[in-house]
């Protein structure tokens, strides 16, 4: 991997050279875009799906020889993203920083004084959508959404979980809380371990969870999946109903996407929004996509920026009224 | 029997030249990354995770798994040598093991601490073939009521630990849980104390504080205390050196702590949370109670240091627990290895034992042949940690210093967190100064959080009533364990005391009877010394014997 790495530098030097030799015609502003090493920001620590993201991105640019300098790949984790994107609001103007985004991005924001808005920073697109389910212990009296929700009305008030406060979990809770006409005691959880074996204990009854992280204990029967958020159903698991289907409508999901610094230059833009539609042609993505429950959802440039922004003011209208911001 | 068939299966396939190999730098790497201070072993492992994702998965979960172990050992070696834990795990080992290496015990201190870290080791590794079922039921009988009452265990156990001036060590608890609060609430999103900082959302991280409070705190004491004038008297440390290796005195004294900390500490790491840091210190705090010598805990007493070592070394096997059979990791360092599976594209959870039984097996083998090269490397490097200990003061502490902020800095590339780690320092040297207890501190700070998270989510979940801790139970048997640990010291001063009450009587009669008769029976006149340190063994029956040679 290494040698090709070199060869395809020396390859690229090379080139560089003989364009130079060609002609003059740039007027000395140093030619072609990708021209150095990319500094490439995962804004959480190894391990979690943001960083499973973009380590898939950078092995499918570099295999298919996309990016001809080197891309230096580090975590910079810390204040919920607020650090790693923070770093890349220091690269403004300049061209080869890039980070992926989550969920944080949005609501980081809201929660905290980060100096910096999703909309500050030159998009490249979202690149696929993360969405979640409702889940429930394999041995819950409900095995099925309408049982569930028969169970929560039944009783009035039923205690749920999800990740954080200020989330996307909450709010997926909530809005279906309310479509369905029950109330819930929403308990924040810190750790996707802890939130399970909670609900593996009976201390909650529902949990919010990606399929990607929670597939294993599914397929083992500890838990019952009720609800997908998405606005199909998943291929692995055709007898779990939409929000869609039981007319909950527009259940927020995690924004996995593209960003450069802010004010980046147009050419670094419209070079990473044309290799990431290569990118997502390739079959390592589509399989990365498979492999993790994600489902494609591709807005490019501009667009990617407006998504954001709609997103953001939703997420803050949802919060505010039910009382968490 | 298929465990024991599977676990021989599971060393075979792991036990090819490239995965010794790999084994072998992992263990080393794992020490070097632990040494650091600031660098625990879930630092090591997410640092060196990218490095195996060329490897194929056994190998690579090969490698972790002697990171991890690596990494564990090294915390241990700064605690003894330098005072500073690398994670909230060892600073039980600082009670003693910093003593012992004050009055040039540092050889036998480590190698103690590695014989005992390899016993938990390899009984974890058993315990885990055997009893992985068993605890996995138990583990997932655990909700935020049962994690409150784990954490509370914990915390209690640090205020019996504390002794000397409780008042004192119960302020310094509390300045842990003040620091603790800082950051956001997960109850309502909330910032606490942050100064609207985007560093300090996250809270204050537990890294700094201990790297501020015992490394940095000490130097400025010893150095206000003159150590750096004082001449340092030259303890050879040197495998070939008789004083390096652990007398018979420490085998025999050492034997039933880790033992005892072995399975306490695998039980303990087996249920989610803080696992090894309360196993610790419930070790710790066992070995004072059933010892005949509670005074000498904290001056040096050597199964303050092997019992807690065993313990957190089981906890960490313990962890694997959930982790092999749930899919749940146990504490921070297990969680970045779920996240190496998925990217080897293994699915955590129950399944895997079945569907990958090559590469769980393989992980639990690894586990196994860790601890023996552990032991090995352990035995050949710990001559040189341990002559860190004969460098002057004057050329130590600046080094110390250096490798503070290095250490704190390298972890989240936060000059906030330095700038923390060394307010803490000034903090720590007031705190010794004048008495607090720094490890109080640290320890609170690390479950503080927990302790807090979990009793609110029990309250939402019961509507605010405290009844659900009879209601479950598993809640009700930890209620039982909290008020045995809260009696347990009490019970066994009455029962000594009730013991040589008796025996007193018993030897009164006896002398009285042997001068009626005129004469002792010469049996009497063996030397009390010897079968002093046959009593230090396990249980304590032979209690008898040393009131007998008072």
């Amino acid at each position: 991997m290494k040698h090709t790495r070199i060869a395809l530098a020396s390859a690229a030097a090379l080139m560089m050279t003989l364009s130079a030799c060609g002609g003059d015609s740039g007027g000395g502003s140093g030619g072609a875009y990708p021209s150095e090493d990319m500094d490439w920001t995962i804004a959480f620590g190894p391990g979690g799906g943001n960083d499973i993201m973009a380590r898939t991105m950078v092995d499918i640019l570099q295999r298919n020889d996309l990016y001809p300098e080197n891309i230096r790949v580090e975590n910079r984790d810390g204040g919920s993203g607020a650090t790693g994107w923070g770093y890349l609001l220091n690269q403004a103007g300049e061209g080869y920083g890039i980070s992926t985004t989550s969920g944080s991005f949005i609501t980081t924001p809201l929660q905290a004084d980060t100096g910096w808005e999703p909309t500050d920073f030159t998009p490249v697109g979202l690149l696929a959508a993360d969405n979640a389910l409702m889940i429930a212990a394999g041995d819950a009296e409900f095995q099925t959404y309408d049982e569930w929700v028969d169970y929560a009305t039944g009783k009035g008030s039923v205690v749920v979980g999800g990740i954080g406060t200020v989330n996307v979990d909450y709010i997926i809770q909530q809005m279906v809380a309310d479509a369905e006409g029950y109330e819930i005691e929403y308990v924040p959880y810190n750790d996707e371990g802890q939130m399970q074996t909670s609900l593996l204990s009976g201390a909650i009854d529902t949990m919010i969870s990606n399929p990607g992280s929670i597939m294993g204990q599914i397929e083992a029967g500890q838990v019952t999946p009720l609800l997908f958020t998405g606005p199909e159903r998943l291929e692995a698991l055709p007898d779990v109903p939409t929000g869609e289907e039981n007319g909950v409508s527009d259940l927020p999901s995690m924004p996995r996407g593209l960003i450069l610094p802010p004010d980046a230059p147009q050419e670094a833009q419209d070079w990473w929004v044309e290799t990431m539609q290569e990118v997502v042609e390739t079959e390592e993505w589509q399989a990365y996509l498979d492999e993790n429950f994600l489902l494609e959802d591709e807005r490019w440039g501009e667009d990617f920026t407006t998504y954001l922004d709609e997103t953001q003011t939703a997420f803050e209208e949802q919060l505010t009224e039910l009382g968490a911001l | 029997m298929d465990t024991f068939d599977n676990l021989a299966n599971g060393i075979v396939a792991v036990a090819t030249p490239m995965n010794l190999l790999l084994l072998l730098a992992g263990v080393m790497l794992g020490m070097i990354v632990g040494v650091m201070p600031g660098l625990g072993p879930s630092a090591g492992l997410a640092i060196l995770l990218p490095l195996t994702f060329t490897l194929d998965p056994t190998g690579a979960v090969v490698m972790l798994a002697a990171v991890y172990y690596g990494a564990m050992y090294g915390g241990t070696i700064t605690s003894v040598l330098i005072n500073t834990p690398g994670e909230s795990a060892t600073v039980a080992s600082t009670f003693d093991g910093y003593p012992l290496a004050k009055q040039g015990r540092a050889g036998p201190a480590l190698v103690m601490a590695a014989i005992g870290s390899f016993v938990a080791g390899t009984i974890g590794a058993v315990l885990i073939s055997v009893a992985s079922p068993m605890t996995a039921s138990l583990a997932a009988t655990f909700g935020p009521p049962e994690l409150f009452l784990v954490v509370i265990l914990g915390l209690l156990t640090l205020i019996v630990i504390i002794g000397g001036n409780r008042l004192l060590g119960a302020l310094s608890a509390l300045i842990g849980f003040a620091i603790a609060t800082v950051g956001i609430d997960i109850g309502t999103g909330q910032q606490r104390y942050t100064f609207g900082s985007v560093e300090l959302i996250n809270g204050i991280d537990f890294i700094p504080v201990a790297i501020g409070l015992f490394g940095v705190g000490e130097i400025l004491h010893t150095l206000w205390r003159g150590g750096h004038l004082e001449k340092l008297a030259y303890f050879n440390v040197s495998a070939r050196s008789r004083d390096f290796w652990p007398t018979g005195h420490d085998l025999r004294e050492s034997a039933g702590p880790i033992t005892r900390g072995s399975f306490l500490g695998f039980f303990v790491g087996a249920t989610p949370g803080a696992g090894a840091t309360v196993a610790s210190l419930m070790s710790y705090n066992l070995e004072r109670s059933v010892s005949k010598t509670p005074e000498k805990f904290g001056k040096g007493a050597m199964p303050g240091l092997t019992g807690p070592e065993a313990a957190n070394n089981a906890a960490s096997s313990g962890a694997m627990v959930p982790l092999l059979t749930l899919g749940i990791p146990g504490s921070a360092s297990t969680a970045v290895l779920i996240g190496g599976f998925m990217m080897w594209g293994l699915q955590p959870g129950p399944l895997l034992m079945t569907q990958n039984p090559e590469f769980a097996w393989g992980l639990i083998a690894s586990m196994f042949l860790g601890n023996i090269m552990l032991l090995l490397v352990n035995v050949f490097c710990i001559p040189a940690f341990a002559s860190i200990a004969r460098v002057p003061f004057r050329v130590l502490g600046p080094a110390i210093i250096v490798i503070c902020v290095l250490g704190t800095f390298t972890v989240n590339g936060s000059i906030v967190e330095v700038a923390i780690m060394l307010g803490c320092g000034l903090l720590g040297f007031f705190m010794r100064r004048f008495g607090f207890s720094p490890a109080a501190l640290v320890i609170a700070l690390v479950l503080g959080p927990m302790a807090e998270e979990s009793l609110r989510q029990t309250m939402i979940i019961s509507g605010g009533s405290f009844g659900i801790f009879l209601d479950r139970g598993t809640s009700r048997a930890l209620l039982v364990l909290m008020v045995l640990l809260l009696v347990l010291p009490l019970v066994t001063v009455l029962i000594k005391r009730a013991a040589a009450r008796g025996i007193a009587r018993y030897g009164a009669m006896r002398r009285r009877r042997a001068r009626r008769s005129g004469g002792l029976p010469g049996g009497e006149h063996t030397p009390p010394a010897t079968t002093d340190t046959v009593a230090d063994s396990t249980d304590r029956e032979p209690e008898t014997e040393r009131v007998d040679s008072t």
